[in-house]
């Protein structure tokens, strides 16, 4: 027990200390950053729900963000899985300053109301939602949380491209057989039919004829056609009747003959073996191979598979979606007007240390001047003014936009997909997004576009579908809260899951062991306690006729 | 060694030292017990500590309420649990895979090692271990894209050989066929570990005494006799502790493989504890279920150790515990 001892174990522990600290030191970055004027820049960190591509690092224009506002954003993109990830984040107390909004969080107190803030701070924001002010507080307290991202409109409402639902068949099938209009599920096989019979391989791999997606929360590839064939509009889960009454569909016989239908596609041989085993990357993967002929989705969910198939000239392999409905007397309603959509966007985390100041700087993106930055970009850089004042982008400029690679420098997407931001028109006329700009769109268009709309004597895609009707009060049932942890939301997840397991047993079965499959998913189905699910439903809908109506 | 029936145990002996004061041992070793405070407060910051999240199995947890405002609901989450055909689908799958991944391991692992002992030729050896613990470094996510894609019907290698071989006439969905799920999951483990599991027992083999060898060959013993009797018996306190150990994480059966690899139609043979506790839990905000299913997986963990190392004990074997 010499000293010698003691001195070499205090030694080393000393050692340790001093790597210790030597470490803690590099990880703190103590230098703050400054705006052109010199006042300090105020980080905001931000969790966006959706699995984007982070920006580069010099972003053009979160940098002008930056110089302009003096805020700096830290964006965190999802990783995996939405709800896991939130659900960590709850359990282990740590939120973002901005956060996506998903009702989960407001059962788990993560989120603070927004209505006295945007009333004191945001005059901006308070114009903006001023029409959808009920319609966006919560139904069981009163608050606001969420600043939806999309569907509040000013001016002029253009929709020249169509993002909904339908079922989307290439191009070159439509052209191919000379322009038909398939109105109704037997069409549409039909022309893919023919197409595959005639082309067994694309760019020398296999012809898929039609595919479907069933992954993670994306399954309403898979699961939402019935509802839309039988002329119903987009209610998620349930159909509702005209007197606002809900039901469920999944296990109904509207749902039995599309089913059956892709049973028959699976045995000659025309869908996608592995439509039920693939995930999202897989599929957008075999999309942007340029060999599937046709699928159910939304335009914005196989999107990102369709941009590589453009940027690479090969608009043939693009897609254009059609209203599909089992038979001509009903009327499609896929294209619906635009609703506020609700329990989406940002919200404000109860963590944010200066929550004034956050909603103070969403406010001032509400600024025209900023949403023409974040929508069209720089003047002179991204797009150029004619002399009537109408914005359009030279053919360099478009090509730009089209790569993806290019976006991540110059475009701030991933944070303006989840902002509030305005719609519509801006008060000089100009479309809000370039997309949208009648000329611009015009303009656009790739010859074999160009071609196609003029030989169906079209101006635009959303011309495919029929005039969207009025909106009942209540539309859409899908963005009802079920609460979490509640029956309802068990019982969802136990119908999911059903549907997961069976449709695809039963579409995989041979002809003649459809019947009984399809039987057994019934009492499967059976088993659940739908009716919790359609109670809330038609609870929540009864609330927003009632508290929603125009008094 | 081992205990033939009717035999008498061999008594161990041990000298028995007697014991000083407990004050005065702890200062004896204060040097012992100042280095061992870090990992002290190590565990009980981040193993005991969080035990105390347990009682949320007992309530309908919110997150938005304090302790006090919690409602209490005593057993109906593990009533509920162990009520529910799906669970129970659960529980046989995680078990069935973490037994299936556990005799695969060790098997592969030991047979894998005597092999490559027997490797005289020291390149050959060198370079068929390094390429066989490669794949231990790869993450899951790599793993299972690596196998969906050989697995794929669409030029898939797995089919590809298989038809070029006339074994089969068409490919085979192999992730879409419900019983085929455990065994991919199992080999996919034995691909991906059976290089890196088998380095300790290679460490062991080499601690084996050489002039054992060289006995049993004046007897007369061929290679594969002393594989059997010397190599084999040589490692086995080694096979046991690594047992005991592995026992813990029974129903460990693991998350990623099933997954990432799972899908709707194989989801009655795919879905594990943890998944289920994801999906029912932490997915639709039921934290409370989630710490139920959570707590079961514990007590069976537990109580499958001690049942090894008792089991050890009487093969009068090394114990852990």
């Amino acid at each position: 027990m010499g000293g010698l001892k003691k001195k070499k174990l205090w030694g080393s522990v000393s050692l340790v200390l001093a790597l210790s600290l030597a470490l803690a030191g590099c990880s703190g970055d103590n230098e703050k950053a400054t705006t052109k004027d010199g006042k300090e820049v105020l980080n905001i960190t931000a969790f966006i729900g959706t699995p984007n591509q982070a920006p580069a690092k010099d972003n053009r224009i979160y940098k002008k963000i930056q110089d302009e506002l003096g805020v700096n954003l830290e964006m965190e993109f999802l990783v995996g899985d939405l709800q896991q990830k939130l659900g960590v984040m709850i359990a282990g107390g740590d939120f973002p300053d901005l956060i996506t909004a998903d009702t989960k969080l407001v059962s788990a107190g993560a989120v603070i109301p927004l209505e006295d803030l945007i009333e004191e701070h945001a005059p901006n924001l308070k114009k903006h939602f001023g029409k959808d002010w009920n319609r966006m507080k919560d139904s069981s307290d009163g608050h606001i949380y969420w600043l939806p991202n999309y569907g509040v409109y000013t001016g002029e409402f253009i929709s020249n491209y169509y993002s909904g639902p339908a079922f989307w068949i290439q191009k070159s099938i439509l052209k191919d057989a000379g322009y038909p209009t398939p109105k109704t599920l037997d069409d549409f096989t039909t022309l893919v039919r023919d197409y595959a019979a005639k082309n067994p391989t694309i760019d020398g791999q296999p012809t898929i004829g039609f595919t479907t997606l069933a992954s993670d929360w994306r399954t309403f590839p898979l699961l939402n056609p019935p509802e839309h064939l039988t002329g119903h509009p987009n209610d998620g889960g349930v159909v509702v009747d005209d007197s606002g009454v809900a039901t469920v569909f999944a296990d109904k016989d509207i749902s039995k003959r599309y089913y059956k239908e892709l049973n028959n596609l699976y045995n000659e041989g025309l869908l996608d073996k592995e439509a039920f085993v693939q995930n999202y990357d897989q599929y957008l993967a075999k999309i942007s191979s340029g060999r599937v002929l046709s699928m159910f989705d939304q335009h914005w969910n196989f999107q990102a598979g369709e941009d590589p198939l453009v940027a690479q000239g090969k608009i043939g392999q693009t897609y254009v979606g059609f209203p599909l409905v089992y038979d001509t007397s009903i009327t499609d309603h896929y294209l619906d007007r635009p609703v506020i959509n609700l329990n989406n966007g940002f919200g404000i985390s109860k963590d944010a240390e200066d929550p004034v100041a956050l909603i103070k700087f969403l406010d001032k993106l509400m600024d025209e001047k900023y949403q023409k930055l974040l929508s069209w970009g720089e003047e002179g850089v991204d797009y150029q003014v004619n002399e009537e004042g109408r914005f359009y982008r030279t053919p360099e400029q478009r090509t730009e936009q089209d790569d993806p690679a290019w976006r991540l420098v110059n475009k701030a997407e991933g944070f303006y997909a989840a902002a509030p931001k305005l719609e519509g028109t801006f008060e000089d006329g100009n479309a809000i997004g370039a997309i949208n700009q009648p000329e611009e769109f015009y303009d656009n268009l790739k010859p074999e576009d160009k071609e196609l709309l003029d030989a169906y004597g079209f101006k635009t895609w959303s011309d495919f579908f029929s005039p969207a009707p009025e909106n009942p009060v209540y539309y859409p049932a899908w963005q009802v809260d079920l609460k979490e942890g509640s029956d309802a939301a068990v019982a969802n997840k136990q119908m999911t899951d059903t549907s997961l397991k069976f449709l695809p047993k039963a579409i995989m079965s041979k002809p003649n062991e459809f019947d009984n499959i399809w039987t057994e998913y019934v009492d499967a189905y059976k088993k659940i306690d739908v009716k919790s699910y359609e109670d809330r439903i038609n609870e929540q809908l009864k609330w927003r006729i009632e508290n929603w109506s125009v008094k | 060694m081992a205990n033939t029936p009717g035999a008498i145990p061999e008594q161990t002996t041990r000298t028995v030292v007697p014991k000083a004061p407990l004050l005065k041992r702890l200062r004896g070793q204060r040097q012992l017990m100042f280095m061992s405070l870090p990992i002290v407060a190590y565990i009980l910051v981040f193993s005991y500590y969080p035990i105390w999240g347990w009682v949320m199995a007992f309530q309908n947890y919110s997150p938005a309420k304090s302790f006090t405002q919690q409602e209490w609901v005593g057993l109906k989450h593990f009533k509920f649990l162990l009520t529910d055909d799906a669970f129970l689908n659960v529980l046989r799958n995680t078990i069935a895979m973490s037994v299936i991944n556990m005799v695969l391991g060790f098997a592969t692992a030991i047979i894998f090692a005597i092999l490559l002992n027997e490797i005289k030729h020291k390149f050959y050896k060198r370079t068929i271990q390094t390429i066989s613990y490669l794949p231990h470094f790869l993450s899951w996510i790599i793993v299972t894209g690596i196998v969906a894609s050989s697995l794929s019907v669409d030029g898939g290698i797995v089919n590809v050989v298989l038809m070029k071989l006339h074994i089969i006439q068409e490919p085979i969905m192999w992730l879409s066929v419900p019983e085929y799920f455990w065994g991919i999951v199992g080999a996919s483990h034995v691909w991906k570990e059976v290089g890196w599991n088998a380095i300790i027992y290679l460490a062991a083999i080499t601690s084996i005494d050489p002039s054992l060898y060289e006995a049993a060959e004046i007897d007369g013993a061929n290679r594969y006799k002393k594989m059997l009797y010397v190599t084999l018996p040589g490692i086995k306190s080694i096979v046991i502790i690594l047992l005991i150990m592995n026992m813990g994480w029974i129903l460990e059966a693991g998350f990623e493989v099933q997954y990432l690899l799972g899908n709707g139609v194989v989801v009655d043979w795919s879905q594990t504890i943890d998944i289920f506790v994801l999906k029912y839990g932490l997915q639709i905000g039921n934290y409370s279920l989630a710490t139920a299913a959570g707590i079961f997986k514990t007590v069976v963990s537990i109580t499958l150790i001690f049942a090894a190392n008792s089991i050890s004990k009487r093969l009068g074997e090394d114990r852990l515990i």
